[in-house]
């Protein structure tokens, strides 16, 4: 589907339980069609967000408009939204069929129409044959994927999930993300997607807003977010940063360790102005180089086998350390090539050193 | 078996006890006295209730020997008026009783877990208190109470009492399902589109159903065989069947006695019944006595 207008509109929305700001001045917009993430720790206030949405809170402040109209006076039940809880919330006391009927049935939807839309839906998520069932007779998948239906068949505006995937294994979990990403396309609805897994933002994601205390730190595509951070905690809270605080100096930054190197320095940003630089580790070569890298010193003192990769540990000087990855290729093992305590050189390309304040 | 196909990831040390294979290992908690010891613990909970229950059969008043069948004592009981007027009272304040009670004491579970006022913790401890009373205590209060308003006694000052002290037990068996209830599975209904009221009665109700039945029975059962608050707030005639066969007692025991015993006893092992089967009868595949003793749902 083409994003044709604005699902969700946050308009300066702030959101406080007695003194404490649990969203602060708010403002964000959801386009139509898009996989919109919430993304941030326990207690940045993303659930909160959405449960604002869904009409179980209510602003303290701003207004919050659905589909162009604000909502503040619609109660839970007249809002052309659905929500994905994370305990599934499904009812024990009905089956898979009239837990996903639920919905169409308050709407006094005709029942040959139900039947129709139900079996669409449990289609959708591969629940065919189910229909029976209780929910305790289902597993952890199985229920995930009837909250899924029984809030898709109403073909709300905009679907709210909240931790969807949180109870999940690993396994199902990266199944799963698949899956939603995949239905999302098929279906067309906007999704709200609360999470805490950065990886999982950046899996599904159209765009993501980063929160931290209450407040939006950046919005952006998720390579905007992994490539572009705007500062250090989006860039510490996505992926393994190599965040390290130094100063700017000459257009380049000086660590606090006393290595100089070349860095785009922003604009903003004057000579001895103090900075973190963030590094990817993927971003860094080891003992390789090639011309306009920048190159720096260092001692393994740790190497960690992750499966595909080894994340080598290196440390510039005492308490300052960067990871690097070393691909665990059949060509090469990185435990042939270095043992804890080697010296090696670390080396990349100026513009992968983000100079974040 | 698979012991012996382990992969070889397995530590030495499971492997080592292999000769030991012949005899299975002793299950832990399981100690050998224990069936023994549940066979003398029903036979003296269950012997003395069959005695009651066989000589009501007898064909003769004795209470020592049994001499043959015989239905001539329940006939007695059905013949005498004025005792089966006091089976009727006790029907009667056991039912409304249990209706009173379970409607106000699940009222009550409602604001106890819901209300979020600085009383409802003491609230919750108080309501606990009728539980702990002793039933002599509550008794002689409603007594002097009835007295002081001048109220004469009568079947319906029986009831008032029972549903007092009922109420704190539909509370207790209520609140814990109502507690138990993730607030996002009404959430859910809300976001469905269901209204308050319908989210009450599609929802919340059903989840609570079988704490509510197993409380009605519960209450119901408690009523029925209720001694000491009925004599103390009972009137002169119809007696509840407790206090009749009380009174019926003193001018000695006949085996009419044990046919209502019997009879008593057959009616709670009904309404234990209908605990476990009203739930399945409904589509439920949790019990309401499983409520009642405490065993969730799996």
């Amino acid at each position: 589907m083409k994003e044709s207008g604005e699902a969700i509109r946050f308009d300066h929305v702030t959101k406080r339980f007695g003194a404490m700001a649990a969203v602060d001045d708010l403002h964000l917009s959801v386009r139509q069609g898009e996989f919109f993430s919430l993304l941030g720790p326990s207690g940045c206030g993303k659930t909160t967000t959405l449960r604002m949405v869904a009409g179980f809170e209510q602003p303290s402040e701003g207004s919050i408009f659905l589909e162009g109209e604000p909502v503040e006076k619609v109660p839970p039940y007249h809002r052309n939204v659905n929500t994905v809880f994370q305990s599934y919330a499904l009812f024990e006391h009905l089956d898979v069929k009239d837990n996903v009927a639920f919905g169409l049935k308050r709407r006094k939807v005709d029942s040959g129409e139900i039947r129709e839309r139900v079996k669409e839906a449990l289609e959708l998520v591969q629940l065919t044959g189910r229909e029976r069932s209780k929910p305790r007779e289902l597993s952890g998948g199985q229920k995930q994927r009837v909250a899924l239906a029984r809030a898709l068949v109403n073909r709300p505006a905009v679907l709210l999930l909240d931790e969807p995937l949180g109870a999940l294994d690993l396994k199902l979990r990266k199944q799963m993300q698949v899956e939603l990403k995949g239905i999302q396309r098929e279906v067309g609805i906007t999704f709200l997607y609360v999470t805490h897994d950065q990886e999982e933002a950046l899996a599904m994601s159209d765009r993501i807003a980063v929160m931290e205390r209450g407040e939006v730190r950046q919005c952006g595509t998720p390579e905007e977010v992994y490539e572009r951070p705007d500062g250090p905690f989006v860039a510490g809270f996505i992926g393994i940063s190599n965040l390290l605080p130094a100063t700017v100096e000459n257009g380049g930054v000086k660590l606090a360790s006393g290595q100089r190197f070349a860095a785009p320095v922003p604009g903003e940003c004057s000579d001895g102005s103090e900075v973190f630089v963030s590094v990817r580790p993927e971003k860094i070569w080891l003992d390789e180089r090639e011309d306009g890298m920048v190159s720096v010193d260092g001692t393994i003192v740790e190497r960690v086998y992750v499966g595909t990769t080894t994340q080598v540990i290196v440390e510039l000087a005492p308490d300052v350390r960067l990871v690097a990855l070393e691909q665990n290729a059949a060509r090469q093992r990185s435990d042939d090539r270095w043992e804890i305590g080697d010296r090696v050189e670390l080396g990349w390309h100026p513009e992968h050193a983000l100079v974040l304040r | 078996m698979s012991a012996v196909r382990a992969p070889a990831a397995e530590p030495p040390v499971e492997a080592a006890p292999a000769p030991a294979r012949s005899k299975p290992p002793k299950p832990f908690d399981r100690p050998r006295f224990l069936p023994a010891f549940t066979a003398v613990f029903f036979i003296f909970m269950f012997a003395p209730i069959v005695i009651v229950a066989l000589f009501s059969f007898n064909s003769t008043r004795s209470l020592q020997r049994f001499e043959g069948f015989s239905l001539q004592w329940y006939q007695r009981f059905l013949e005498d008026e004025s005792l089966r007027e006091s089976l009727m009272a006790s029907i009667q304040i056991a039912t409304v009783t249990m209706l009173a009670a379970t409607a106000l004491g699940t009222m009550l579970a409602f604001a106890l877990v819901r209300a979020r006022s600085r009383w409802a913790g003491s609230a919750n401890v108080l309501m606990l208190v009728p539980l702990v009373t002793p039933e002599i205590v509550a008794a002689v209060s409603a007594l002097v109470l009835f007295t002081q308003i001048g109220m004469q006694l009568s079947l319906q000052t029986v009831m008032i009492a029972h549903v007092t002290f009922s109420i704190s037990y539909v509370t207790v068996v209520v609140r814990a399902r109502l507690a138990a209830l993730n607030p996002e599975v009404e959430q859910a209904a809300l976001d469905l589109g269901a209204t308050r009221w319908g989210t009450l009665r599609l929802v919340t109700l059903p989840e609570l159903w079988p704490a509510i039945v197993a409380a009605a029975l519960l209450t119901f059962a408690l009523s029925f065989d209720d001694f000491v608050l009925s004599f103390f707030t009972t009137g002169e005639s119809p007696q509840p069947l407790p206090v009749r066969i009380y009174s019926a007692i003193r001018f000695g025991v006949t085996p009419t006695i044990n046919a209502i015993g019997t009879l008593m006893l057959t009616v709670s092992a009904l309404l234990i019944l209908l605990a476990i089967m009203l739930p399945r009868l409904v589509g439920r595949r949790e019990s309401g006595l499983g409520v009642l003793v405490g065993r969730e749902s799996a």
